[in-house]
């Protein structure tokens, strides 16, 4: 391997973190500035939404109830009481955390269709909400809540490292959790509930923290973004399509990993915006979803960064076999795996 | 000597069928017990009764004198007492090593955001993993085990949790002559380690000369009880499994 190459595959996600902190400086636009936020977003929400739908297994496709519910939360509390979001988005997601729990622990009952059903259904619920407590939410029209303090000219580039902070934070957590005894119930309950059940795994309460936590990352979003929109309304703060993006972003990078949700939100987002940006601001950048959505499902089922792990051993599997592996343990010592239970995670 | 394992009247219905019909079992500390009937005898059901699967219709379970009816699996995992499956179950996209650490007697909020794999659990993994000549296999995903090799991780994968007590259903089933002794051993050796164990076979001159006691049921009852002779000689079973 060239010396580049080995300095890339050491130290790639210093590299990956330079590139995204100077980022805003080299693209000054405040275009790209939004466009680096939005992609933020949702590699955050879908690393923390990965948690629940690729370690544990249980795919929610209403988990932007929370992202909602804490838009909401941060421009009430900006407007009566004065908070300023850029605190009160982390706490007020922590209460919402709360929320999901005892929702988690309803939610979770369910398995397999009827849960991705229910979980919709309780984003329906507080979308409904949202346009008829008018007196909380301002109804269909939504809500403002006062600018941000710094220069417009900026005005993003604050929003962008802020989110560049969570997104930090939301990979050590995932990480953490990839990692812990916890973890690696979850991988289980994944793999066959019942069975993890009898060998000693407290299921149910497994399942509700992973709901909970996963909940957590996702509100963190919805109120930095209510903050950063200073307009929201409940189209499109509860809206299903901020879900299709998370699931989308993680299944293109690869369900149950740790990079693939970042990978697949800098993949789709970008993507994306791009489509829109070309072909008219029509629905045309939902055709693409849905098609994109068939294309990962028959072609890689598994996301990018597990197919591509699948090829680099499989090619490693036969170079190893041309030098002469004589047992399968020559074979498996050219695979090292990581020494933590937590299934490392896959090398780009 | 003490009961380990208790039932008491247990009832299952499924729809119109009467699954487990007032089902009363105990089995001593230190025994190998077999328990033994015809195909739809209840026998699986009882399993699931007993671990929490189904909550019995009524009827009481007791664990190491403890109270266990209608309990959930980890519940009763943490009491001590833990199975295995007819048909193998693991957790097929794990490694081996990684099956054998999931078990767990009794973990409370601090070990289960410590590090998943502490270095006493490691040891304990690698010596049962020995013990069954699956130590090279380690690193290796569940599924890509042969049939054999994944009953004998199922198998030392639950003793990870440290049981009192062991079910097993059908652990010879569709394995070859060779392995069945290699299990027989490996049931015997823990036995004098003092695991208890309730084995449910079809294969009856294994469960013959491995059980201390035998329990025989029909159409979810118990119909004999006793040892291996007593039950050969029974007519009650005689008729039971070949008709009268």
């Amino acid at each position: 391997m060239s010396r580049v190459g080995t300095f890339l595959k050491q130290y790639w996600m210093f590299v990956a973190l330079g590139f995204l902190l100077v980022y805003p400086l080299i693209w000054r636009a405040p275009y790209y500035h939004v466009l680096g936020f939005n992609t933020l977003i949702v590699a955050t929400a879908a690393t923390g939404w990965n948690i629940l739908g690729g370690y544990t297994g249980y795919k929610s496709l209403g988990h932007s109830t929370f992202f909602g519910i804490n838009a909401y939360l941060v421009a009430i509390t900006a407007n009566e009481l004065g908070w300023n979001p850029l605190w009160s988005a982390p706490l007020l997601a922590l209460g919402v955390t709360v929320v999901a729990l005892v929702l988690g622990w309803i939610m979770a009952r369910a398995k397999g269709s009827a849960f991705v059903i229910a979980t919709i259904a309780m984003l329906l619920i507080f979308r409904l909400l949202a346009l008829n407590v008018k007196s909380v939410t301002g109804g269909a029209p939504g809500l403002s809540q006062p600018l941000a303090p710094w220069s417009p000219e900026y005005s993003r580039m604050p929003f962008y490292y802020y989110m560049l902070f969570w997104l930090v934070i939301a990979l050590l957590v995932s990480a953490y959790i990839r990692r812990s005894r916890f973890g690696l119930g979850l991988l289980a309950i994944r793999d066959d509930e019942g069975k993890a059940n009898m060998v000693g795994v407290n299921t149910t309460l497994s399942k509700v923290l992973a709901f909970g936590v996963s909940a957590y990352f996702i509100a963190l979003g919805g109120g930095i973004w209510s903050y950063a929109q200073t307009h929201i309304a409940p189209i499109f703060a509860f809206s299903i399509l901020n879900d299709v993006d998370t699931v989308l972003a993680t299944m293109l990078g690869g369900l149950g990993t740790l990079w693939g949700p970042v990978l697949g939100a800098f993949i789709l987002i970008p993507g994306s915006d791009y489509i829109l940006f070309n072909f008219g601001a029509s629905q045309f950048h939902l055709a693409v979803f849905g098609v994109l959505m068939v294309v990962i499902i028959l072609f890689l089922p598994r996301g990018i960064l597990p197919s591509l792990r699948d090829r680099l051993a499989a090619r490693r599997e036969t170079s190893s076999a041309f030098t002469g592996a004589s047992t399968m343990e020559d074979l498996s010592d050219s695979q090292p795996r990581g020494e933590v239970p937590g299934r490392e995670a896959p090398a780009p | 000597m003490s009961t380990v394992l208790q039932t008491e009247g247990l009832v299952k219905h499924f729809g119109g069928i009467v699954a487990v019909d007032s089902c009363t079992i105990d089995v001593e500390q230190g025994d190998i017990t077999g328990l033994i009937g015809p195909n739809g005898s209840g026998k699986t059901t009882l399993f699931n009764l007993i671990t929490g699967v189904y909550r019995p219709d009524s009827g009481r379970v007791s664990i190491l004198g403890r109270k266990a009816t209608g309990l959930e699996s980890h519940k009763i995992c943490h009491l001590g007492l833990s199975r295995t499956f007819q048909i193998t179950r693991l957790f097929w996209e794990l490694t081996v090593l990684e099956n054998m650490i999931v078990p767990v007697r009794k973990v409370g909020l601090r070990p289960l955001f410590g590090p998943g794999m502490l270095g006493d659990e490691l040891d304990r993994a690698m010596e049962l993993l020995a013990r069954v000549g699956l130590t090279h296999l380690k690193d290796e995903r569940a599924d890509n085990l042969s049939f054999g090799q994944q009953k004998l991780l199922e198998f030392a994968a639950v003793l990870m949790a440290k049981p009192d007590v062991v079910l097993l259903d059908e652990p010879a089933g569709g394995v070859n002559p060779t392995m069945i002794r290699f299990i027989m051993d490996l049931i015997r050796s823990l036995n004098a380690e003092g695991v208890t164990f309730l084995v449910v076979e079809h294969n009856m001159s294994m469960i013959m000369e491995l059980s201390d006691r035998v329990i025989v049921m029909d159409q979810g009852r118990t119909i004999a009880d006793g040892t291996p002779a007593e039950v050969q000689n029974n007519p009650l079973v005689l008729e039971a499994y070949l008709g009268s």
